[in-house]
């Protein structure tokens, strides 16, 4: 018999420049995830997935799930292990708990991620950053987490399909405008199209606005076989339909296309095929806009609209509340920032928010949502899709 | 030398710090790479079996998985295909901004993202020809035995063709 998979609870630290340490985030994040569902007896966790990226430089920690289950007053007996993809660690420990579940060998999965980015000297992140990408290669060439790479990337697109600076402007002003909204994102502010259009330059033509920023903060999410999630919950149960992940090239010199990222292409296909959702079928979407040309790609190259016209498509509002597919409700990267292993946990509740009914800015009837991530050099991406019904 | 806060530091050499590869034998294979760049030339691993030249250089071949390679030199001028100025955000070790980047088709063998050097801002556009730079980086006091060696060390970015 098929074991399905629900999401029943999930919860987040605040997100920012935030006081505190590395273990003080994760136990903020499983209180608010407990708070999310007291139905759960966080007793009852059977495995522990922890997503973190840097534990060993900015906080001189491996070893790290023992540590947070001990943290987060859970006693996993079925897997307690760390996972690393830099930018989608997170939602690749969803994806490795989802199949934990669905094969039997857990019930019930407490996934946690998260980073302490901001050290007593700032200059050591953007140091830390050099090992993110092919250190011995592209490291040596001073690109880190890369605003060069996305300048690049933006330059080609407006080059090639006449993407504009003003299309970038509008991913920052929509995604600005929903953490607004969300109390635990790191900015509370909106911006206006002028500010954007007149912020500092960082990398031309990305200017501050379409960067995320440097964040702290953790997330958690736990996911249940059906059978204890309906005993676990009272709330709308949402199941993980499918999910995918592809690589094609790692260092710079290997990547097959600027502008077209044949990896997303290649893990959307796979989930959806696996969902048996079709592009048109998503009803919201938290993509990785970790710079505001990645969300105009990301529309494209998901299959939300035909590839080159990303640009026209947001500025249309095609990917805001009331168009084709609202994306980055509750402010994405751009909005909520970015501790690298707790963005895709914040994009699973968020996804699971919307599909349960709950969500500070609800798409309404919203059904089928998707999450997506990239990581490191565009070298990986990462793709879930949720349900109110099983695939 | 001093390390603020971690005083049993001090003098101490750390490679979770080192922004450049280690080149020597004893830690690393492809240590050949950078000989030769110390000669100004560009090389990478050639397949004897299947004809693959991969880069970065490899010792197995990630097309046919032979072991069988040898070394071949590739072109050290380029083509500039685009270019990025870094204002904000330069990481520590790669000097005042901008930080100057451009794609570069390496006629034909691969397209680079690399660093430009000796390079004004607004200098360098498209179509424009790049070439190897090669320049010395920290050595490394490696360990042998007792001893500590100073194993010299290069890496490479690319200049415009003046």
């Amino acid at each position: 018999m098929d074991r399905n998979v629900c999401v029943i609870a999930g919860g987040m630290s605040k997100w920012g420049v935030r006081d505190g340490s590395q273990r003080d985030f994760f136990q903020e994040a499983a209180k608010a995830c407990y708070d999310d569902n007291p139905q759960l007896n966080p007793k009852e966790i059977d495995g522990l997935l922890v997503a973190s990226a840097y534990t060993e430089r900015t906080s001189y920690q491996t070893h790290l799930a023992p540590l947070v289950a001990e943290y987060a007053g859970i006693k996993p007996k079925n897997i307690c292990a760390r996972v690393e993809l830099l930018c989608a660690s997170g939602s690749s420990a969803i994806i490795l708990a989802f199949a934990m579940i669905k094969s039997g060998q857990a019930d019930v999965v407490m996934v946690a991620g998260g980073e302490k980015l901001y050290t007593p000297q700032k200059w050591e992140v953007f140091y830390s950053e050099l090992a993110s990408v092919d250190h011995d290669w592209d490291g040596g060439q001073g690109l880190g987490l890369p605003p060069p790479v996305f300048a690049m990337v933006a330059k080609q697109h407006m080059a090639q399909y006449g993407t504009k600076k003003e299309h970038l402007g509008v991913v920052s002003v929509k995604n600005r405008r929903n953490s607004a909204k969300n109390p635990k994102a790191q900015f509370q502010t909106e911006v206006t199209m002028e500010e954007v259009m007149s912020g500092r330059m960082i990398v031309p033509p990305l200017t501050l606005y379409d960067c995320c920023p440097i964040t702290d903060g953790a997330a958690c999410i736990v996911l249940a076989v059906e059978e204890k999630a309906k005993q676990m919950t009272d709330k709308p149960l949402v199941y993980i339909r499918g999910t995918a992940q592809a690589s094609v090239n790692n260092m710079s010199a290997n990547m097959p296309n600027w502008t077209t990222w044949e990896a997303l292409k290649i893990a959307a296909q796979q989930a959806y095929s696996k969902s048996k959702v079709d592009p048109k079928e998503v009803n919201v979407a938290m993509t990785h806009d970790c710079f505001t040309i990645s969300e105009i790609i990301e529309m494209e190259d998901l299959g939300f609209c035909k590839k080159g016209e990303g640009g026209f498509f947001v500025a249309d509002g095609q990917n805001d509340f009331g168009g084709q597919v609202p994306t980055n409700t509750d402010g994405g990267l751009l909005g909520c920032g970015h501790p690298f292993g707790g963005t895709g946990i914040r994009q699973g509740m968020e996804v699971t928010r919307q599909l349960r009914g709950d969500a500070i800015q609800q798409v309404p009837n919203a059904t089928i949502g998707l999450t997506h991530n990239l990581s490191g050099f565009i070298a990986a991406h990462t793709v879930l899709i949720y349900g109110r019904e099983v695939a | 030398m001093s390390t603020p806060g971690i005083s049993i530091l001090d003098g101490k050499y750390m490679v979770t710090m080192d922004l450049w590869p280690q080149q020597s034998k004893e830690f690393n294979q492809i240590h050949l790479f950078y000989e030769y760049l110390k000669e100004g030339r560009f090389t990478t691993t050639k397949c004897k079996d299947c004809g693959s030249e991969p880069f970065p250089p490899r010792v197995m071949c990630p097309d046919c998985y032979s072991v069988n390679l040898e070394w071949v030199d590739w072109p050290t001028i380029g083509t500039v295909i685009d270019v990025t100025e870094e204002a904000v955000g330069v990481p520590l070790g790669f000097g005042k901004p901008p930080l100057v980047h451009a794609l570069v088709d390496l006629d034909g063998k691969k397209t680079f993202f690399v660093r430009i050097i000796n390079c004004k801002t607004g200098e360098l556009k498209s179509g424009d020809k790049v070439k190897l730079a090669v320049f010395d980086v920290d050595p490394v006091p490696q360990e042998f035995g007792r001893e500590v060696v100073e194993m010299p060390r290069v890496f490479y970015a690319f200049e415009p063709v003046k």
